[in-house]
């Protein structure tokens, strides 16, 4: 099996043989919902951070008895994942307010309507800031330490300074490696799909951090031999809601949209920055956490503007797809926002609505293909 | 000369400046401040409804409530929010958005709303305001100013937090304005807000009465929150008000004669069906509280700038569906249970209004706790701003049904 082969059995499926390992060897995973979670104290407490999915899931039954359907589908699936069981691995959940729909499906779990993997079980709410000026990054590093704290309280562990340090050059490891993945993705011909790469997010997100660094440089071994795509139509970059479906975006290239660039949560969003490592670690952290390359829940619509036009600029990208989900009000408004920006410099831009779960892709295709026609046009 | 903009609140002021009642004067006196800052260049603050106005009305600058600028209009023109959300869906903003900030952002679009010189926003209730406000300063190119909020206030150190956050505002609004803020002036403004909350809170003491002299939303103490909250007219409203209760209460006067239940309205009320609480007394239902009036506030301490500014940085905590929708499911949960039983409700109504996912979202714990409760609680979707999503004939069959099962149970 290649590097990427095994990204993409890891991305398929919510548990893998990492975790299953992991898990076997007596480790603790916690589940975080955002990537405004610091996994890097999750690690230095010595577990496994997993960011929530809900891969695999079928229905929202069991989910809707205690939200709406109004709420997202991707908190209802996950919901209905967790009163089936299939977070069977966790040992904890840290969530925060990354947005409306997930502030309450955390509720859920907390007000004891999901039975819960284990006892005791961890929950962790994060109060981030939804800014980033001194006095809320000040604030958030209290927040850590509160975090820090729990952590070690719960788990009955001590996260010491040079683990926390350890952790952070671990994690900044794995960001400069992302990077250089993307450095493929701005050739003429990209040898990595933008499915591909999504899978190696994923990954990311699912896998020891030490294992995914390994397998990793592997794969950037790999693609250095691999021939490159260049019968593409377009590149696109492919930005708005979280996405964890790698068949999407394969559907997107299946059509001849090549994507090079991405401006999600699970993409450049989770990577792109560095934290400090010469700093105070927990104040480090906070710097970086609440002045990332932020997502709607951060009051920062310039800032991310800027970095969406950069990235059109350095991956020389044709046309920007946006996808929202149903009822996010916060992908929906903000996609629309970015659709005013880009039309001001020529950019073509289309949003896709979809579901959790991709459904009938007939209507899809069409919008997708007509949306290439029209930047073949241009 | 304000020429043809802002036909519709300009026929509003015109009507309403003649009019001998304290609401309407105190309605005429904030649109009548708008149009004078239009015309002589005093700058314009936006300021979402979460913010109550003191600070912004103590440096002379003329405050613009975008939330009471749309609904306000809709007493005129019914019209008009649904002009401005449609203009806004046709921009691009998703239907599932809240109506009352899709009609902000249609209204600045429309350009129905005069523009901004700044913006202030606190991060509540819901991260619709956020997209909303956001979208403005982005269409308008005013500076936005956004004071953090804690999630969990009980938190350490999350008080002081807040207050710092708040206090910024009045550096933000010194910067972008190029004037100091006059603490006397401020004072001012704070004895009269809190004289006003004073009148405020003793008319919704009034409200717990069985039966309650007034059903439904009272209005005249949220427009005084939200427009001209610290000057005299606002005072005067609500007092005005009051002393009208008062008599009625003196006189045996009660909203619905033969009340035969309390119906606690959780949340801003369906503004567009004007017949809806009359409707629900002919079945003997009265409305003592609507948390569009729920407003629980301690006076601010005046002695210094310093508690000046904590005090009303703890009172905009307190403003209607922000102190409901801060934290977790269980502080909400708390609340309901709380105005239930002080204000003696046989049971509550929550209008899941498509924006606040933060309630639909939560509908299944909200209902257990309930039942645990046993307190009858309908929970159902209606938009309170927009009257074309659900029909006046299905939200009243929906509560026509719930307040006989209520009165079967009963029986
Ligand atoms: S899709 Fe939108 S609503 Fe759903 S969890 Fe993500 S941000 Fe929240
Ligand atoms: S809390 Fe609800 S009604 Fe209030 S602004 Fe948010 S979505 Fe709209």
């Amino acid at each position: 099996m290649t590097a990427l082969e095994d990204f993409g059995r890891v991305a398929a499926s919510l548990d893998n043989p990492y975790i299953e390992r992991w898990k076997h060897e007596g480790g603790k995973v916690v589940g975080y919902y955002c990537t405004y979670v610091p996994v890097e104290l999750i690690h230095a407490a010595g577990m496994l951070p997993f960011r929530m999915r809900a891969t695999g899931s079928k229905s929202t039954d069991l989910g809707d008895v205690y939200v709406s359907s109004s709420t997202c589908t991707f908190c209802r699936h996950s919901l209905d994942q967790a009163m089936r069981g299939a977070y069977g691995f966790l040992d904890g959940l840290v969530s925060l307010f990354s947005c409306d729909h997930i502030r309450r499906t955390y509720d859920v779990w907390k007000h004891g309507k999901v039975e819960l993997p284990c006892s005791p079980f961890y929950f962790e709410f994060l109060s981030v800031p939804v800014k980033a000026e001194p006095a809320n990054v000040r604030w958030l590093a209290g927040e850590l330490d509160r975090f820090k704290r729990s952590l070690e309280e719960h788990f009955n562990v001590t996260i010491t300074d040079e683990a926390l340090a350890r952790s952070i050059r671990l994690y900044n490891e794995r960001r400069l490696l992302l990077r250089r993945l993307y450095e493929f993705r701005k050739r003429d011909a990209p040898p990595v799909s933008g499915a591909e790469v999504l899978e190696v997010l994923i990954s990311a997100t699912a896998m020891p951090p030490e294992e995914f660094n390994q397998v990793l440089r592997q794969a950037l071994v790999e693609l250095e031999g691999r021939e490159g795509r260049s019968d593409y139509r377009a590149r696109l970059l492919l930005g708005g809601v979280d996405l964890d479906d790698p068949g999407y975006v394969r559907l997107i290239e299946d059509l001849g949209g090549l994507v090079v660039a991405d401006f999600l949560c699970f993409g450049i969003r989770d990577f792109w920055d560095m934290t400090d490592e010469d700093g105070e670690p927990l104040a480090a952290l906070a710097k970086r956490y609440v002045s990332n390359v932020s997502c709607p829940r951060m009051i920062d619509r310039p800032g991310r503007q800027q970095f969406l036009d950069d990235l059109v600029k350095d991956y020389r990208v044709d046309g920007v797809l946006l996808q929202r989900m149903k009822y996010c009000d916060l992908w929906g408004g903000e996609c629309a926002m970015t659709q005013w920006d880009l039309a001001k410099n020529g950019t073509p831009c289309m949003i896709l609505e979809r579901e959790y779960l991709m459904g009938p892709v007939g209507q899809m295709r069409t919008r997708v293909q007509a949306f290439l026609e029209t930047i073949e046009g241009c | 000369m304000v020429g043809e903009k802002y036909q519709v609140h300009r026929q509003m002021y015109e009507a309403m400046r003649g009019r001998d009642s304290p609401s309407a004067r105190m309605v005429a006196g904030w649109l009548g401040g708008v149009f004078d800052a239009i015309e002589s260049g005093r700058p314009i603050v936006y300021h979402s409804f979460a913010l109550f106005s003191e600070v912004i009305v103590a440096m002379d600058l003329q405050p613009l409530c975008c939330e009471a600028w749309d609904m306000i209009a809709s007493s005129v023109d019914p019209m008009h929010p649904a002009r401005s959300i449609d203009t806004a869906h046709e921009a691009g903003i998703p239907p599932e958005m809240c109506s009352y900030d899709k009609a902000i952002i249609g209204s600045v679009l429309q350009e129905t709303v005069p523009p901004p010189a700044m913006i202030a926003l606190s991060a509540t209730p819901c991260q619709n305001v956020y997209i909303t406000y956001q979208a403005v300063a982005q269409l308008t190119g005013a500076p936005l100013h956004v004071s953090d909020i804690p999630y969990d206030l009980d938190e350490r150190g999350a008080m002081e937090y807040w207050i710092g956050q708040y206090r910024d505002l009045i550096s933000f609004l010194e910067e972008h304005s190029g004037r100091k803020m006059d603490y006397d002036r401020l004072r001012e403004v704070v004895e009269e807000s809190n004289r006003c909350v004073e009148y405020w809170l003793e008319l919704l003491e009034l409200q717990k009465l069985r039966p309650a002299p007034r059903s439904g939303p009272l209005w005249t103490g949220t427009y005084a929150g939200m427009t001209a909250f610290g000057l005299p007219s606002s005072t005067a409203a609500v007092k005005a008000l009051l002393d009208r209760v008062k008599q009625d209460v003196a006189e045996g006067k009660t909203a619905v004669p033969d009340e035969r239940i309390r119906v606690v309205w959780f949340h801003f009320p369906v503004g567009w069906d004007t017949g809806l609480i009359d409707w629900m007394g002919e079945l003997g239902a009265a409305v003592p509280y609507v948390e569009m009036d729920g407003y629980h506030a301690e006076p601010v301490d005046t002695s210094s700038p310093e508690s000046m500014i904590r005090g009303m940085a703890r009172r905009a905590l307190e403003v209607p569906m922000v102190k409901i929708a801060q934290g977790e499911t269980g502080q909400y949960i708390e609340d309901l249970l709380y105005v239930v039983e002080q204000w003696h409700g046989d049971c509550a109504i929550i209008a899941g209004h498509p924006g606040c996912k933060w309630i639909s979202s939560a509908y299944g714990l909200i209902r257990d706790a309930c039942r645990e409760r046993n307190v009858p609680v309908l929970l159902y979707d209606v938009d309170l701003v927009d009257f074309r999503v659900v029909s006046a004939e299905e939200s009243r069959t929906r509560i026509g049904e719930f307040l006989q099962m209520v009165l079967e149970q009963r029986n």
